[in-house]
């Protein structure tokens, strides 16, 4: 079958939580006919939204693993990604956005534009992804998507025009007026299958006439001829569609819907409208890296008969083993075809290929460029790249934050120590920013990850998912350690105890530097250290920066220059400069005064404005700094710095604080210096840990 | 040059020593224009001048977003580091931003008794003890003389500084024949220190008005340099 670019779109929904994103998923699903019956989140038969694929998202009724899935809308073919909405889950987001051409944001009617909502349009933004925003819960008491509509533009700094305006609201939710078509819509029959069309009901006609008049004045940027036409009254359809079509591409523009998902309502035009003004495969820049000429940045073109380059974005484990998800950027993938992981230079033969529903697959032999589509048994990590072996490409490398909270775990019994390595090496797979490894000198395993949420969700699946219950240690935050001054070493190392001997001297400075974690310098003049040992400098200092001398905790921003050393004709050697390197490093280290850094959280706060007073204690007492406050009608938005350590617990606390009427969302935003109480205390608990493991 | 001397050179000195020591906390002073002549960039400057001393200063803006207004901040203390080539800039710059808050409101919802609730809790509950409160755009032909009277007590009791900016906008006459902007005639008894920006050919020429209890005092000699709208002696 000839397949068509051109009529397939990859889009994804990201939304707020509870802005009924799943409940939207599933009326499409439903609408596309690839489900025949329609289940509520949280649902009243206990059987779930069938996006929601994960038990323990059943449960919470959110969802946090991103399931691709296609679905067939007119003649157009959508791959729908179904997105996490909560920040601490962030990089499965992004990495679904990276692979999204378009993007629907949904929005509820009655809460508006919230903190979250402003997290997922930031990385909508990063990504650059075009979309439409769909206010959805019009049937809501309270239900204002005029005003959800202006916070858009206000809050989000979007250009948003209303596509469709709602026919009554709240209870009274009716139909809508679709503002191009210019003609009322109404959802009859079980489900809302039928549309039926109307004239617009005459006291909806001046508001009609007034939005459509800004639609057009909107959509005439786009397109000289229709600015032309609508002077002289001669626009057609065809026109306002392409207009806005470029518009939204052009990501200047964002055509808003209206409805209510859960009572049948507007889906349908909103798909319409992914279809007509969302960016299909051919009609997105993408950019891969060659990595056989020094990471030059080519662009992939979507053609069938190219080489092959495509990305895998997600993995899951199903009950067929693992199932690998990747859009192709270029060419095609075929079963049987050899294709090469080019992360770990590692060939593979495709061997079963699937397209998948959120819970069922259909086996297929190909994909084409623009695709997703799943591969069976393919040993990988996600964010690697696949390519035909005659090239060598990496699409650009996903930005993984670092973590910056970390926790210990230790297994229940022996049957739990079993699965959870298993378990930990899944997780780490499938997301970058879940990292595992056992520490040497507690021998505990260690997970580390972006937030308390974060690390709970991945407990959670290891107890649900692989039968492993763990017991957990305190939360630790990644401290860092840097020097604010200059310092200069002269260490010789030596060591003469039978034998050949050990022989190194390393003379130099360290100093903070800014831009670089980490910078080695040579400026050895005259060979007073060999070429050959220069090297092994590098590699002690390297060493040195992994723990700092204050509480053990890596050391950045510094640069280290030798400027001069000795050797020995035959006691030098590799070890012998890599020691003393690490020596003159703690000669070093304590002169440069060095101080403990921690992770500071760019922390939003929202809710009620009689809670703002509450709200600005508790970043008071929480060593935060507020940088701003945004209030509006009976709302108010708080936005701080607080460190990491101290918002431990905070979603409880802001809950119970303001009956569960204020949220926050937090992302890492910079290391900054811990004060000096705060540092003398955790010098003084290192001392006391470390004493009481050399006690054991 | 190090941030002490910065201070010390700042052209607000002059402008303080004009009007007998500046404007003193418990106290309410008012920079008044038509629109686009500077009046936030003079606001800017002045809440820098106090940033740089390490005194807190709480930003209020009834008009844009936090964003711009941080923008204005960014673009005057980057200017000004550059033209006296500042020293630590960086850590400066951190010390700045940590003794500033920004607050948005709408003045469509949002009064001067919430606007003093809202201050009230970020400095009480906040714990954020401010010197000096800066309020652009706020308009005061939707204001009550009942507010200027409360927001003046306020400043008295929580020891405030507090400049706003006023738009003169509308029918000539803007100002009445002691200079005072029509608009403000009812706010004057609150009201300590008021300076019109009066655009000349080249510059933004500085009047005052109102100088604590003395009206249409000796001219000040300073300016705002229309290139770069930056406080500078004539």
């Amino acid at each position: 079958m000839a397949f068509d670019i051109s009529k397939m779109r990859n889009i994804g929904i990201s939304a707020h939580i509870d802005s009924g994103k799943t409940t939207l998923s599933e009326r499409i699903l439903f609408y596309c006919r690839k489900i025949h019956a329609i289940h509520e989140v949280k649902g009243k038969d206990g059987v779930g939204a069938t996006m929601d694929s994960m038990e323990l998202e059943r449960e919470r009724g959110i969802t946090i693993a991103s399931a691709a899935t296609n679905v067939t809308w007119g003649d157009h073919t959508i791959n729908l990604i179904d997105t996490p909405g909560h920040v601490d889950f962030t990089i499965e987001v992004e990495r679904s956005l990276r692979v999204l051409d378009g993007a629907v944001l949904v929005l509820c009617s009655v809460g508006g534009v919230q903190s979250q909502t402003l997290t997922v349009d930031r990385q909508l933004k990063r990504y650059n992804v075009p979309r439409l925003a769909f206010i959805n819960k019009c049937d809501r008491t309270g239900a204002n998507p005029y005003r959800v509509r202006n916070q858009v533009g206000e809050k989000l700094g979007l250009n948003a025009v209303m596509m469709t305006l709602p026919i009554g609201l709240e209870d009274k939710l009716e139909g809508l007026v679709d503002l191009v078509e210019m003609r009322a819509v109404y959802f009859d029959g079980d489900g809302g299958v039928d549309l039926r069309f109307a004239e617009i009901p005459a006291h909806m006609a001046d508001d009609a006439a007034s939005y459509r008049e800004q639609l057009l004045d909107a959509a005439s940027m786009f397109s000289d001829e229709l600015a032309e036409a609508f002077l002289e009254g001669t626009e057609t359809i065809a026109m306002i569609k392409t207009a806005i079509r470029k518009g939204t591409i052009a990501l200047q523009l964002v055509p808003v819907f209206c409805g209510s998902a859960y009572k049948n309502k507007g889906v349908q035009l909103l798909l319409n409208g992914v279809v007509d003004y969302l960016p299909n495969p051919t009609e997105v820049k993408n950019i891969a890296l060659d990595l056989d000429n020094n990471e030059t940045a080519v662009e992939t073109i979507s053609e069938e008969n190219k080489p092959t380059v495509a990305l895998a974005f997600k993995l899951e484990d199903g009950q067929y083993g693992q199932l690998t998800y990747v859009r192709i950027y270029q060419g095609s993938v075929k079963k049987g075809d050899e294709l090469i992981n080019t992360r770990a230079r590692r060939k593979f033969k495709v061997g079963r290929l699937v397209r998948m529903h959120a819970a069922s697959m259909e086996d297929i032999n190909e994909g084409t460029c623009g695709d997703i589509v799943a591969l069976f048994g393919i040993e990988c990590a996600s964010g690697d790249t696949f390519c035909t072996p005659s090239i060598n490409y990496a699409m650009t490398s996903m930005f993984v934050p670092d973590p910056v909270i970390s926790l210990a775990i230790m297994p229940k019994d022996k049957k739990s120590a079993d699965q959870m390595s298993k378990a930990l090496n899944r997780f780490t797979k499938e997301d970058p920013t879940f990292r595992t490894y056992v520490d040497a000198e507690s021998n505990q395993t260690i997970i580390q990850g972006m937030g308390e949420l974060h690390l709970e969700v991945y407990i959670e699946r290891m107890k649900r998912e692989y039968k492993c219950e763990v017991d957990t240690g305190m939360p630790e935050v990644a401290y860092r350690e840097a020097i604010t001054e200059r310092a200069e070493f002269n260490y010789t190392h030596k060591k003469q105890t039978g034998g050949s001997g050990q022989y190194g001297r390393v003379a130099g400075f360290m100093e903070p530097c800014a831009d670089h974690v980490y910078e080695f310098v040579d400026s050895i003049k005259g060979g007073s250290i060999p070429n050959e040992y220069i090297p092994s400098c590098d590699k002690g200092f390297k060493e040195a920066v992994k723990k700092g001398a204050l509480i053990h905790f890596p050391v950045v921003n510094i640069r280290m220059t030798i400027n001069d050393g000795a050797s020995h004709a035959v006691d030098s050697s590799d070890i012998a400069f890599q020691q003393a390197a690490l020596g003159g490093f703690r000669e070093a280290y304590l002169k440069a005064k060095p101080v403990i850094l921690e992770p500071i959280m760019k922390v939003v706060a929202e809710g009620p404005a009689e809670f703002q007073g509450n709200i600005f204690a508790s970043v008071n007492q929480r060593r935060g700094v507020i940088t701003a406050s945004t209030e509006e009608a009976s709302f108010c938005r708080v936005e701080a710095e607080v460190p990491l350590s101290e918002m431990f617990g905070y979603s409880t606390v802001l809950r119970s604080m303001t009956q569960g009427k204020a949220e926050f969302s937090m992302e890492f935003l910079k290391y900054g210096k811990v004060p000096t109480n705060i540092s003398e205390q955790l010098r003084k608990d290192f001392e006391e840990k470390r004493k009481k493991e050399h006690g054991r | 040059m190090l941030k002490e001397e910065l201070i010390k050179k700042s052209p607000v000195r002059i402008l303080e020593k004009g009007i007998e020591g500046g404007l003193m906390a418990g106290n309410i002073g008012v920079i008044s224009s038509r629109k686009g002549i500077g009046k936030t960039s003079v606001l800017v400057q002045l809440a820098m001048d106090k940033l740089m001393q390490n005194k807190k200063v709480i930003h209020v803006s009834f008009t844009t977003q936090t964003s711009y207004v941080i923008a204005w901040y960014e673009n005057i203390f980057t200017e000004v580091a550059k033209r006296k080539s500042l020293e630590h800039f960086g850590d400066v710059h951190d010390e700045l931003v940590k003794n500033r808050v920004i607050m948005n409101f709408n003045q469509d919802s949002i009064d001067v008794n919430q606007m003093i609730k809202s201050l009230r809790a970020l400095i009480a509950d906040g714990g954020f003890n401010a010197e000096s409160v800066i309020i652009d755009g706020f308009d005061f032909a939707r204001a009550a003389v009942d507010h200027m009277t409360k927001m003046r007590a306020f400043a008295k009791e929580m020891n405030l500084e507090v400049w706003f900016s006023c738009t003169m906008a509308g029918q000539e006459p803007l100002l009445d024949k002691h200079n005072v902007p029509v608009i403000l005639r009812n706010y004057l008894d609150n009201i300590s220190v008021l300076i019109n920006l009066d655009p000349q050919v080249e510059y933004i020429h500085f009047i005052v008005v109102k100088d604590h209890d003395r009206m249409n005092p000796a001219d000040l000699h300073i300016k705002l340099d229309a290139k770069t709208l930056l406080i500078a002696e004539v």
